[in-house]
């Protein structure tokens, strides 16, 4: 299966048209089942994928626009492959775990078609292809949080649409720029990644590109100062789509930077680690401490997700393997653990209707199996040893510190202020006597439920004891990334900061 | 005899499982017959371990598997058995098969008795990973894992609501669990840096690849790295000024206290500076140690000076356990290693025996435990009185008892550095330690019985826990006549633990050193037996005096925290999210929206329909493009 990878974009896209035919009574059934094929076919992939090369694999290449060199140019690596079957999986456990009824097939079908754009996202090789799938995906997402969302949902699903759309077109202009770039150096169009890569830009039009991209890539993540739209996104989304948004969305930012703005702007992107390293340290320290202050549990979850993403941008930009397979690894590991938290409140807010801390507490006596689940995703959150958060947070805090110890220390808080307000968070819902008689009675995790939460559970101990069928075919690939902007570096500054590991050395 | 590592490993993660499976259904006793074999077994597996690197002399290293590797660096789940971790697998397993037998029949009534029993082990496989790993992020594993079975065990009873801290000091079991997690946490941060500092300087986490090369790194890292490492070991260990989760801990069950916040997991600050002795003992970082060996010092009398006036049973042990503590550290800190791990050791079986023996007047006083309103339990408790007697003894130092020999070879060993000041506070608080170690026994066991205004029918535990109590109190007598022993066997391999004599000098007087060290236990005890023995007077005077008050109010630290810390961190955070974030981050982006759309709504207003109004807007535009395009020109 050669083009397995335009059948796991557009299988989910087809089968969603061919949802307006099927009944609206089977059309969870059909939903889980298409979703269950793609998460299938996306295994088939992971297992066919060969992670002893670092390059890109599974590619297509099909002229769409040949006089300005569009193609339609898909392929994965190390980098993406884990992030498409990380796609599938949650959407899969998104559709099991949803309690909606309301237009449920107008949620399957926008659901299969955000899966469609997801996919195609972290396969595109092509810059303008990679462009339509980013924007697309605001789509299905606008539309879900506009119709199923809570009161203030129109506010929050424009605000969303509006703030992410602006930074993408001039993320566009920055690409379009580049393809200039290119013919005029070349000769020829091209919208090509692997062909930019090749280019070599002087050091003053690496950082205006860096920006621009920046600006796209920023907004997405969400980076502080840019942020504020995820709150209220996700306090006004349904479960399913902040489970979507937290675990899927939100990496293609940090995606982005692994993806362009490294090995395209390598000089750039070492000129900028000091303006990053501060964003993403206040990004960690200030939307934990927000997150502290919270009084609705999916708020608190909203706002770690932004503390978690800094510490994902930070192993970014570490410049050395350890820092950036950790990212990876923390881009997989956050997708799971903060999917599973937005599901595990989607369970308290269908059986009460509130979210609010302080209509809670006592959970654990009267919900075991619901305080232990929650009890294994707080810790998997607070990055414990042996669950799946600690790999990727250990990696990028060792990776960052060669980097700057002071930062480091700083982003390391994360460790102490995530105990700080998840520990709060659990010990007012879960723990202390049943203050509300409302909550006596509470029935415990379900069947659906536990088919969506279980599997979680099993993911974040696997790969929390034996992380190396994942991170093995990443630092592959990400050895290779480094070794390859140590290359392409101009300046002295990146050269020295772009860390070698020793195995590329001795090779060399 | 790899199987035997894997055995005494995985022994009590089976035990965890096999309870977790039942966790949610009624007390079953098998479960903690189970529980209690299983880590039987893993005694029996260390204890073969153990002779096997007495007689051979070598240790054992085993590599199960692969567990990150990323860029260089390579982290396996590798294990090593040899003199130090063989010593602590030991303390360590036994310690916790005398407590799991305890508790099916201390937890006899509890509902949650198997979540309890899975809890209990899965801290025993943690600390058994954290002694027994060959690196350090496997040490980081073990290090993490008491945390959270430390979080789980004290907030056991989570449904107990918070109180006022002055009805009581630890609020809350959950109130209690957190703070105790996340204290660790705050040491954990600096752990994981001293474990950044070693991985960049030396390429590695295993330690037998950073220890040899140590020599080689400069001033700064080294130092750095035993900084950071002893900050980490100060959280685990309840330093100060760390300390106060300790004592707030005690809201756990019992046996928890006795297993983790007594003889385990609590010393493994002090196992991470024997384990990293190369580190310790290299001369470049010698202000660090003695900065450990002072901390540890201070921390001794401090704590001890807390326990002289506390009236609760459990908070008295707990004190005497920061106050063991700091001489564990004072000892490590002076380069003593091996003594430090022999007082541990020790102090493991005479600690453990001490708390049992709360559990036991506990369970009798129907979770009272205001010593002040006991009294006379001696009549109605031969058997805990006994034991605890025994472990006082040991505790205070009195010969032939294991306490004696090791705390005595602490403060010899003091002397022999020539540092006075620490010797004469370690001695002085020795003389404290019997004093308040006797109190409580006074106070608890004898004189007249308060207990009867309370309406309290106390009863003796069930026999076969006093019987599984008695290995302990069997250690807590002879284990101090293995000393020479242990020496001989600790220091086989110099690389692992180095050797410490006292010197020639130090040697002669040790007999006088003795005395003077005796006089002081017996003064105390004497002291205590003055004013307790006969029934308790209170003197309201004393009472209200500033000392008192300042000790009763633990120097006011947990208030200093409360109002300097906690409270700013909340209101900050709250002015953070409603000033700042809503007010200012998002109001801008708002504000950026509203003023494109009400720039849109104004200018609509061109849109009149009348083609005389459009001429004149075509008429200005085209003015402003001609200005525009001959600025342009000129510019050029």
């Amino acid at each position: 299966m050669d083009n397995i990878l335009s059948v796991l974009i557009f299988f989910p896209a087809i089968a969603g048209l061919l949802g307006f035919v099927v009944d609206k009574s089977s059309a969870r059934v059909y939903g889980i089942s298409v979703a269950t094929v793609e998460l299938l076919l996306a295994i088939w992939l992971w297992m066919s994928f060969d992670g002893t090369n670092a390059g890109m694999q599974f590619i297509e290449l099909i002229p769409l626009v040949p006089d300005f060199g569009i193609n339609y140019y898909v392929g994965v690596d190390g980098i993406s492959l884990f992030i498409v079957v990380m796609a599938a999986l949650m959407t899969l456990l998104g559709m099991i775990g949803m309690s909606i009824e309301k237009d449920i097939k107008n949620m399957i079908i926008s659901l299969l078609f955000l899966e469609m754009t997801m996919i195609g996202v972290f396969v595109a090789l092509d810059a303008i292809v990679f462009y339509l799938f980013w924007e697309l995906s605001l789509v299905p997402m606008l539309y879900i949080i506009g119709a199923w969302g809570g009161p203030l949902r129109i506010y929050a699903s424009i605000k969303f649409f509006l703030y992410t759309f602006t930074g993408s077109l001039i993320m566009l202009v920055g690409l379009l720029f580049m393809a200039y770039l290119y013919q005029s150096v070349s000769g020829v169009w091209s919208f090509s990644i692997t062909d930019w890569y090749a280019l070599v830009l002087p050091v003053d039009y690496q950082i205006w590109l860096f920006l621009a991209l920046f600006a796209g890539f920023a907004i997405k993540v969400p980076m502080f100062p840019f942020h504020t739209w995820l709150p209220y996104a996700h306090g006004q989304a349904p479960t399913i789509g902040s489970v979507i948004l937290a675990a899927v969305l939100l990496k293609m930012g940090t995606y982005g930077f692994v993806r362009f703005s490294l090995p395209l702007f390598p000089d750039a992107s070492v000129i900028m680690i000091p303006f990053i390293t501060v964003i993403a340290v206040i990004m960690i320290i200030y939307t934990a401490m927000i997150a502290y202050a919270q009084e609705d549990i999916k708020q608190v979850i909203a706002y770690s997700s932004v503390s978690h993403m800094g510490v994902i941008v930070l192993g970014t930009f570490a410049m050395n393997a350890e820092g950036i397979s950790g990212s990876i690894f923390l881009m997989l590991s956050h997708g799971i653990v903060s999917g599973a938290l937005f599901m595990l409140v989607g369970v308290i807010y269908d059986r009460r209707g509130t979210k609010m801390m302080s209509e809670f507490g006592g959970l654990a006596s009267v919900m075991p199996k619901y305080a232990l689940i929650f009890g294994i995703m707080l810790m998997a959150s607070v990055g414990l040893p042996l669950t799946i958060g600690f790999v990727g947070e250990f990696l990028v805090l060792l990776g960052f510190y060669s980097i700057s110890p002071i930062a480091t220390i700083l982003a390391g808080t994360t460790i102490i202020l995530g105990a700080v307000y998840m520990l709060r968070l659990y010990k007012r819902t879960f723990f202390g006597p049943i203050t509300n008689e409302k909550n006596e009675n509470l029935p415990d995790l379900n069947g659906r439920e536990l088919t969506a939460l279980v599997p979680l559970v099993a993911i974040v101990i696997w790969l929390g004891v034996y992380p190396k069928p994942v991170l093995e075919p990443i630092d592959t690939s990400v050895k290779a990334l480094i070794s390859f902007m140590h290359e392409k570096a101009q300046t002295a500054e990146a050269k020295e900061t772009i860390i070698l590991s020793k195995t590329i050395k001795e090779a060399k | 005899m790899e199987k035997f590592v894997y055995i005494a490993l995985f022994a009590p993660l089976v035990g965890s499982l096999f309870a977790a499976l039942f966790g949610m259904t009624p007390k079953k006793t098998f479960i903690g017959v189970i529980s209690s074999l299983l880590l039987a077994t893993s005694f029996v597996a260390s204890a073969i371990l153990a002779t096997y690197v007495v007689q051979t002399g070598h240790g054992i290293h085993v590599t199960m598997m692969d567990w990150i590797s990323a860029g260089d660096l390579d982290i396996p789940f590798g294990f090593v058995v040899d003199q130090i971790s063989v010593t602590m697998m030991v303390v360590v397993t036994l310690v916790s098969t005398v407590v799991h037998i305890y508790s099916i029949g201390y937890m006899d009534h509890d509902k949650s008795f198997n979540r309890f029993f899975s809890y209990l082990s899965a801290f025993v496989f943690s600390m058994l990973i954290l002694v027994m790993s060959d690196n350090f992020a496997g040490l980081f594993i073990g290090w993490e894992g008491v945390g959270v079975c430390s979080w789980l065990l004290i907030g056991f009873w989570y449904h107990k609501p918070d109180e006022s801290p002055d009805v009581n000091p630890s609020i809350s079991p959950s109130w209690a669990a957190n703070e105790a997690f996340i204290v660790n946490r705050i040491a954990d941060l600096a752990m994981l840096v001293g474990i950044f500092v070693l991985y960049w300087s030396t390429g590695s986490l295993q330690y037998d690849v950073v220890f040899p090369a140590l020599p080689y790194l400069d001033d700064a890292i080294l130092t750095t790295a035993a900084i950071a490492l002893f900050i980490g070991a100060m959280g685990k260990s309840a330093q100060f000024p760390l300390h106060t989760w300790l004592t707030d801990a005690m809201e756990g069950p019992t046996p928890v206290s006795a297993l983790i916040h007594a003889a385990t997991m609590v010393t493994a600050g002090v196992f991470l500076v024997i384990r990293a002795n190369p580190l310790y003992s290299m001369p470049e970082v010698s202000e660090v140690s003695f900065f450990i060996a002072s901390l540890g010092t201070f921390v001794a009398f401090f704590a001890a000076s807390m326990a002289l006036i506390e009236r609760d049973l459990k908070r008295i042990i707990a004190y005497s356990t920061l106050s063991q503590l700091g001489y564990m550290f004072a000892a490590a800190g002076l380069g003593a290693y091996w003594i430090a791990l022999f007082h541990l050791a020790a102090h493991a079986f005479f600690k453990a025996l001490l708390f049992l023996g709360a559990g036991n007047v506990m369970h009798a006083m129907h979770d009272e435990l205001d010593i002040f309103k006991m009294g006379g339990l001696k009549r109605v408790m031969r058997g805990t009185y006994l034991y605890m007697g025994i472990a006082s003894i040991a505790l205070a130092g009195i010969p032939p008892f294991a306490g004696f020999f090791s705390k005595d070879a602490i403060i010899e060993t003091a002397f022999n550095e020539g540092t006075l000041v620490l010797w004469t506070i370690l001695v002085v608080t020795a003389g404290m330690t019997a004093f308040y170690s006797f109190r409580q026994v006074f106070l608890t066991f004898d004189g007249n019985e308060r207990y009867k205004e309370f309406n309290i029918h106390p009863h003796e535990m069930y026999k076969f826990v006093l019987i599984a109590m008695s290995p302990l109190a069997l250690l807590a007598m002879i284990a101090g006549f293995f000393q020479e022993e242990f020496h001989k066997f600790i220091t086989t391999s110099l690389e692992i633990m180095p050797n410490y004599e006292m010197s020639h000098h130090t040697h002669e007087l040790a007999l006088y050193l003795g005395i003077l060290v005796l006089i002081f236990a017996i003064g105390g005890i004497l002291l205590a037996y003055k004013k307790y023995a006969n029934g308790l007077v209170r003197n309201e005077k004393v009472e209200n005096s500033f000392i008192y008050q300042l000790l009763k109010n633990q120097y006011y630290i947990p208030a200093f925290y409360a109002e300097f810390i906690s409270k700013p961190y909340a209101l900050i955070s709250t002015m953070l999210w409603k000033s700042v974030d809503m007010k200012i981050v998002d109001a801008t982006v708002d504000g950026i929206a509203n003023m494109f759309y009400k720039g849109g709504d104004n200018t609509r207003k061109m849109q009149t329909g009348n083609l005389s109004n459009y001429l004149n807007w075509m008429a200005v535009g085209l003015v402003i493009m001609l200005l525009v395009a001959t600025i342009y020109t000129l510019k050029a």
